[in-house]
C-alpha cells in the first residue's frame, strides 16, 4: 500500500511538473501579443471619448501589476491558476473565473461524452474486426474509419447543418433552448441540455471513434496473434469468452493510457464545432477572446484550463491502470 | 524448383528496400487506388492554372452571374445534338416581378460553345512561366461548372488552386516539424540520459496542450494589416512549430531501440565506427518509418490550416484555400440556396483520404515483417 502511494505521489508531481511547464509556454504566449492588457482597457477608454495620456498607461499597468518582472508575475499567475483564479479578462472587464464558470463545466461534460461515446462504439466493433476474418467487413470498417479521419469534425457540423436546414428546414444549432438560456441550474435546465448535447457529443465522438476504432483493432489484432490465445483456444475456449477473458484484457492496458491524447483531439475540434453549431461554452468564448479581441488573459486560462482537464485525465488513467492491470500493480510493488 | 521461381527468388533476395517496398506497396488495391487520386490530384493542383478557366481571385470574377448554380455544359437539347459541348444563354432578372430574388431564364434557342486551349486571364504557371492559354472556357460569355460564390468567382478554379494552396502548406508544415523533430528527438535518442529526460518533459508537455487552441493563440497575433503572402507563410511556420512533439517522440524512440538491437552490436563488434553505424545501418532503418510519418502526418497540416482560415485566423483572401472558400457556409442564406459552396469539401475529403490510404500502405510495405505476419 505504501508503494502505492509512493507511485500515486510520483505521477501526481510528474503531472503537477507538466502544468508548471504548460504554464511557462502559455503565459509566455500571453506575452507575445503586441500590446498589454493596460493600453486595450485605455484604448477601449479612449473610443468612450475620455483622452488618456502616457501617464495613465503607466499607472494603470501599475494597478495591474505589469511593471513586475516576468519571473514574478509568471508565478504569481500560476499561483492563482492552481487556485482557480485567473484575474480578470483584458476586455470584458469580468472575473474570469465567474465568466467561464459553468460553461467550462459543460464543455468539459461535452467532450467527456464525446469520449465515452467513441469507446462505447470503438471497443465492441473492434474486437470483433479484429476477430472476424471477413474482408468485407473488415474492409467496410476501415472505409468508414477513414473518412472519420479524414472528416474533419467540423466539415461534418457543416454537413450536418446543411441537411438538417434543406430536409428539416431547421438549424440544429444552440445548447439550451431560449427559456433555459440564463436560467439557474435545475432538472429542466438539465434535461434541455441533453436534449440539445446530443449533437455535439455526436459530431466531436465521429472522429474520436474512428482513432479509437483503429487503436482497438490494432491492439487486439497484435494480441489474438500470441500464444496464449492459441494456448487457451486449446482448452476450448472460444468465441466471445475467448475474446474477452484473454486478449481483450491485455489491450485493455494501452487503450485506457491512450484516453488522455484522445481527449486532447477532442478538445482540438471543440472551439470550430462550437462556432458552426453556435454553442455557448468555452471552446466559443475561446473563439472570441482570440478572433475578435485578442484578450489575451481569457484565451490563456482557457488553454491554461483545457490542458489541466488533460493532464488531470492522464494523473486518472494512470492511477486507473495501476489498480486494474496486475502486471503494472506488481512492477509498481516490488 | 523450377527455373523461373528461381530467378523470381534471385530477384526477391537482391532486390533493393526501395524495390521491396514498391513490389508490397503495388500489391495492396486500395492504396494504389489511392495513389493514383493522389497523383491526379498534385497534378492538377500543379497545372491549376492551367486547368481553371478563370483567375480564382477578384480579377477573374464574372459580375453578371453572383452566386450562380453550376453549368454542366451538354451535348443535347430540343434543337438537336451536337458532338461539340454547349450551354444555353441565361438572362437574369431581380425585380420587384420576382420578389427581389434573382430569377434566372434559360434561353433554350441561343448556344454557347465549349472551346478548348483558349487565351484568357494571363497567369504564371509554378510561379514563374507566363502564359495565358486554358485548357478550355466559352466562345462567348462564361462557364462555372460548380457555380459561382457571392464575388462571381468561379469556384471551378478556386477550387484547384486551393488544392494547390493546401499542397504547399502541406509540405512546408510538415518539412519544417520535420527538421525540428529530427533535430529535438535525434538530440534526445542519441545522447539519452538526463538531456534525453529533460526534452522528454518538455515534448510531453507541448504534446498536451490542444494544437488548435494554441494554433488560434498564436494566429490571433498576426497584425491583420500583413499582405496576404506574408501571412501565407507565417501561418505555414506556425503549423510547423507546433507540429513537431509526436514526430519527435517517434524519432527518438525508433532511434533508442535501434540502437540496442543486435545488429547494430554486431556492427560495432567488427569494429564500425559510429559514423558508418549511423549512416549504413541506422539511417536506412529510419528512412522508411520517417517518409510513412510524414505523408500521415501531412492531412492534419492541411486540415489545421482548414480550420484556422475557416474561422478567420488562417490564410486570407486573395490567397485561395478550402478554410477561405468555406469562410461563409454557415449563413443559413447559403445553407438554403446555394449548396454548391460545398462542393470544394468533396475534393479536400478525396485528398485528405489519399493521403491516408497512401501512408497506411506506405507503412505495411515499409514493413519487412507483414508477409511473414500474414
Amino acid at each position: 500500500m505504501l508503494h502505492f502511494a509512493r507511485f500515486a505521489a510520483t505521477r501526481a508531481v510528474m503531472a503537477l511538473v507538466t502544468l508548471v511547464i504548460v504554464s511557462l509556454i502559455v503565459f509566455s504566449l500571453m506575452e507575445l501579443v503586441p500590446g498589454d492588457c493596460a493600453e486595450r482597457y485605455l484604448a477601449y477608454k479612449n473610443t468612450q471619448g475620455s483622452a488618456i495620456t502616457l501617464a495613465d498607461i503607466a499607472a494603470e499597468r501599475a494597478r495591474l501589476g505589469l511593471d513586475q518582472p516576468f519571473l514574478t508575475r509568471w508565478t504569481s499567475w500560476l499561483a492563482g491558476a492552481f487556485r482557480g483564479d485567473f484575474g480578470d479578462s483584458c476586455i470584458l472587464r469580468v472575473d474570469i473565473a465567474q465568466l467561464l464558470g459553468d460553461k467550462f463545466w459543460i464543455s468539459l461534460w461535452i467532450c467527456l461524452g464525446a469520449l465515452f461515446l467513441a469507446y462505447m462504439i470503438a471497443i465492441p466493433v473492434g474486437i470483433i474486426s479484429a476477430a472476424s476474418r471477413n474482408p468485407y467487413l473488415n474492409n467496410s470498417l476501415r472505409v468508414v474509419s477513414y473518412l472519420g479521419l479524414a472528416m474533419p469534425n467540423f466539415l461534418l457540423a457543416l454537413m450536418v447543418m446543411l441537411v438538417s436546414t434543406v430536409y428539416f428546414g431547421e438549424t440544429l444549432t444552440g445548447l439550451f433552448s431560449p427559456e433555459y438560456k440564463e436560467a439557474p441550474w435545475s432538472v429542466d435546465r438539465v434535461l434541455d441540455l441533453l436534449k440539445h448535447a446530443w449533437l455535439p457529443v455526436f459530431i466531436l465522438g465521429w472522429s474520436a471513434t474512428a482513432f479509437a476504432l483503429q487503436t482497438v483493432r490494432a491492439l487486439m489484432s497484435d494480441e489474438i496473434g500470441k500464444l496464449y490465445v492459441t494456448a487457451a483456444a486449446a482448452r476450448g475456449l472460444y468465441g466471445r469468452r475467448l475474446l474477452w477473458r484473454y486478449p481483450a484484457r491485455h489491450a485493455l492496458g494501452p487503450i485506457v493510457n491512450s484516453l488522455g491524447f484522445d481527449l486532447n483531439r477532442i478538445f482540438n475540434e471543440l472551439p470550430i464545432v462550437a462556432l458552426i453549431l453556435t454553442l455557448t461554452e468555452a471552446g466559443s468564448l475561446l473563439l472570441e477572446a482570440l478572433a475578435r479581441s485578442n484578450d489575451q488573459q481569457l484565451a490563456g486560462a482557457i488553454i491554461f484550463l483545457l490542458t489541466a482537464s488533460i493532464v488531470t485525465l492522464n494523473f486518472a488513467t494512470d492511477i486507473l491502470l495501476a489498480v486494474i492491470d496486475p502486471r503494472v500493480r506488481k512492477s509498481i510493488l516490488r | 524448383m523450377t527455373a523461373p521461381s528461381q530467378t523470381a527468388k534471385e530477384a526477391y533476395f537482391t532486390a533493393s528496400q526501395r524495390q521491396l517496398i514498391w513490389a508490397r506497396f503495388k500489391k495492396q488495391r486500395a492504396a494504389m487506388v489511392a495513389a493514383t487520386v493522389l497523383v491526379v490530384l498534385i497534378l492538377s493542383g500543379l497545372f491549376a492554372p492551367f486547368l481553371s478557366p478563370y483567375d480564382p481571385t477578384v480579377a477573374g470574377r464574372d459580375k453578371d452571374y453572383l452566386n450562380g448554380a453550376p453549368q454542366v455544359p451538354k451535348f443535347c437539347d430540343k434543337n438537336g445534338c451536337s458532338l461539340r459541348p454547349f450551354l444555353h444563354t441565361v438572362t437574369r432578372e431581380r425585380s420587384l416581378a420576382t420578389n427581389f430574388r434573382w430569377v434566372e431564364k434559360v434561353n433554350e434557342d441561343e448556344r454557347r460553345y465549349v472551346q478548348f486551349f483558349v487565351q484568357g486571364d494571363s497567369y504564371k504557371l509554378f510561379g514563374f512561366i507566363p502564359g495565358n492559354i486554358h485548357l478550355f472556357g466559352m466562345d462567348q460569355g462564361y462557364v462555372h461548372l460548380f457555380g459561382t460564390d457571392s464575388a462571381g468567382k468561379d469556384i471551378f478554379s478556386r477550387t484547384l488552386h486551393a488544392v494547390w494552396t493546401s499542397l504547399q502548406v502541406g509540405t512546408l508544415g510538415v518539412l519544417i516539424s520535420f527538421v525540428l523533430a529530427l533535430a529535438i528527438g535525434g538530440i534526445a535518442g542519441y545522447y539519452g540520459g538526463m538531456i534525453d529526460s529533460v526534452i522528454q518533459m518538455v515534448t510531453d508537455a507541448v504534446r498536451t496542450i490542444p494544437s488548435i487552441p494554441l494554433f488560434m493563440a498564436i494566429a490571433a497575433f498576426i497584425p491583420p494589416e500583413w499582405s496576404a503572402e506574408t501571412r501565407f507563410f507565417v501561418i505555414t511556420l506556425i503549423l510547423g512549430l507546433v507540429g513537431w512533439p509526436t514526430l519527435a517522440r517517434r524519432v527518438r524512440t525508433h532511434l533508442l531501440t535501434e540502437r540496442n538491437q543486435e545488429y547494430v552490436l554486431a556492427a560495432q563488434l567488427c569494429g564500425a565506427s559510429p559514423s558508418h553505424i549511423i549512416r549504413r545501418h541506422l539511417l536506412p532503418s529510419f528512412t522508411s518509418y520517417i517518409i510513412v510519418d510524414l505523408v500521415i502526418s501531412f492531412p492534419y497540416v492541411v486540415l489545421s490550416e482548414t480550420a484556422l482560415s475557416f474561422i478567420g485566423l488562417g490564410l486570407k483572401d486573395p490567397v485561395n484555400s478550402l478554410g477561405v472558400m468555406l469562410q461563409n457556409v454557415t449563413k443559413a442564406d447559403v445553407l438554403l440556396n446555394y449548396q454548391w459552396y460545398f462542393i470544394p469539401v468533396l475534393f479536400f475529403i478525396a485528398l485528405v483520404m489519399a493521403f491516408v490510404f497512401v501512408g497506411d500502405g506506405l507503412r505495411d510495405a515499409a514493413d519487412p515483417y507483414s508477409e511473414s505476419r500474414k
